[in-house]
């Protein structure tokens, strides 16, 4: 099962047959995690959201053409479901919750170094959320997915043209906000605070 | 929208290498000749780089176990199409002839290129997996395609060829010796490109890279290079230890390079398991005879008495010096 491509996985699951199910989800379940975890700050709607990607990648398996790539694909499932969860005014108080609640300290980091990583963690988490839905979007994409701009235009439903100018305002948001981080110096978050 | 406005829309565009040449060489222009770009865009790249700070979290895993269960767990044998072994061995083996004879046409005089290819233009089936012979597949890789789900492909140990399967747009596999340029490359674009290949790509091609190029026949500078800049950037702990492991078992004695990154995953790593492991490998060195510089001494020094360091590594810090030859 391993030695087999995305397209050859998703013609067997297309056919009826649901055994590739745990070789894709191993394949694909960290990225989807992660990407919904960092866009709506929350562990518990992030694993709801990996589980019904998953979901609705089986039931509608015939939506897959093949024309695009397996993860592009998972990503627009992904993007949907986080954005109807973001437009669900209830799951608003929601955010920014639990980010580092369920992160486990690495046992073998001095404390001091944890302390530091965890605060970088906390400054990006929190940089990130001081942009736009559509914007967290495409860096998360962009930087940490590597996905290509006519990937992520494809995936959020917009130009390539639109893509870029997402990615380069977030970039513009980040820059004011961890630029004193990201060189070492004493700047603070003003900018997002 | 003045030439500087124009230049500072281009460099999200250029951290991910999306620009195409010309632009990528005005952009680049621009910036070292307008000191005010060019501060603009050493923010752009410490930023960019800044975000790395975020970790990859693994999702929980009675995830798994929730997701199968949600369809019933009926995970059902695989059902292959209705056809015997013999025939679908025949037509796999037809499509790559087919294919080969397409593309020996098209590309008889000129290595190809592995480029990614916009996904949405090429419509595919499953039958389009390609085998390419690593001489015909161009060792400058361009661009930064996204290969995924990599795998390595050793079926008949006899036959020194080798396999290195992936995704991109359609399942490739390219096939060669494991000293063929292009398989070096193949696998050097592996294991550097931490933003292309998940982790666990990148430990399974470090495995691989172990068992073969710790046999001197296969030596490769260039695959020792990739190791030691896996050492220094992976922000993986778990690939970096086997970066170590590996470069302590690779022939022919360490480069400068490679020493360079083991005194510097000693000095700096945040993983006192991944110290332990570039402190042995220095400790394996020393004894073997090799010569250190004075900065690698001090370093090694350093380590042996410093008070908060993991015994450990002091202890083997001190085994290295005494083990180096007057």
């Amino acid at each position: 099962m391993k030695h087999l491509s995305d397209q050859e996985l998703m013609r067997i699951v297309q056919a009826g047959d649901f055994s590739p199910a745990s070789e894709i989800y191993d394949r694909y379940s960290s990225r989807i995690y992660n990407f919904a975890y960092r866009f709506l700050k929350n562990s518990e709607a992030a694993e709801d959201a990996t589980q019904e990607v998953f979901v609705k990648m089986l039931k509608h398996a015939n939506q897959f053409h093949g024309d695009a790539k397996l993860s592009t694909w998972l990503f627009s499932i992904t993007a949907n479901w986080c954005r109807d969860y973001l437009r669900k005014a209830d799951n608003k108080t929601k955010e920014a919750e639990d980010v580092l609640v369920t992160l486990p300290a690495p046992a073998e980091l001095s404390p001091e170094r944890t302390l530091e990583k965890r605060e970088n963690e906390r400054r990006i988490q929190k940089a990130l959320t001081a942009l736009t839905p559509e914007q967290r979007e495409a860096i998360l994409l962009s930087r940490f997915q590597g996905l290509s701009y006519a990937e992520i235009a494809q995936i959020s439903g917009c130009s390539e043209g639109a893509v870029k100018t997402r990615v380069f305002r977030a970039m513009e948001t980040l820059k004011k906000a961890l630029g004193g981080e990201a060189s070492g110096g004493e700047r603070c978050l003003n900018a997002i605070s | 929208m003045s030439e500087c406005d124009f230049m500072r829309e281009n460099m999200p565009l250029l951290l991910t290498e999306s620009l195409d040449p010309a632009r990528r060489e005005l952009t680049h222009q621009h910036i070292e000749r307008c000191a005010a770009c060019s501060d603009e865009w050493a923010g752009y790249r410490e930023t960019w780089q800044f975000l790395g700070a975020l970790p990859e979290v693994e999702p929980p895993a009675a995830l798994k176990t929730r997701f199968l269960a949600s369809f019933g767990g009926n995970v059902e044998p695989i059902r292959l199409p209705k056809r015997s072994h013999k025939r679908w061995l025949a037509q796999a083996a037809a499509v790559v002839l087919v294919a080969s004879g397409a593309f020996y046409a098209g590309h008889r005089s000129k290595p190809i290129e592995l480029k990614e290819q916009p996904a949405s233009l090429n419509s595919y089936s499953i039958a389009e997996s390609r085998v390419l012979p690593a001489r015909l597949v161009s060792p400058n890789i361009e661009g930064r395609p996204d290969i995924e789900n990599v795998s390595f492909v050793d079926s008949n140990p006899s036959d020194p060829d080798i396999g290195l399967s992936f995704d991109i747009t359609s399942h490739v596999t390219v096939t060669g010796r494991p000293t063929d340029k292009s398989m070096v490359r193949l696998l050097r674009y592996v294991l550097e490109n931490k933003n292309r290949a998940a982790s666990p790509s990148r430990s399974r091609a470090i495995d691989w890279v172990r068992t073969l190029y710790s046999r001197p026949e296969n030596a490769e500078p260039e695959i020792a290079e990739a190791l030691a800049n896996v050492l220094r950037n992976d922000s993986h702990e778990g690939v970096r230890i086997k970066a170590v492991e590996t470069l302590n078992r690779m022939p022919g004695g360490a480069s400068a390079d490679t020493r360079g990154a083991l005194i510097e995953a000693l000095k700096s790593d945040p993983n006192p398991a991944v110290r332990i492991k570039a402190v042995e490998a220095l400790a394996n060195l020393a004894r073997s005879g090799a010569t250190f510089d004075s900065a690698t001494l001090d370093t090694l020094r350093q380590k042996a008495v410093q008070g908060d360091e993991n015994v450990y590594v002091r202890v083997k810090a001190a085994e290295a010096l005494s083990s180096i030859h007057p």
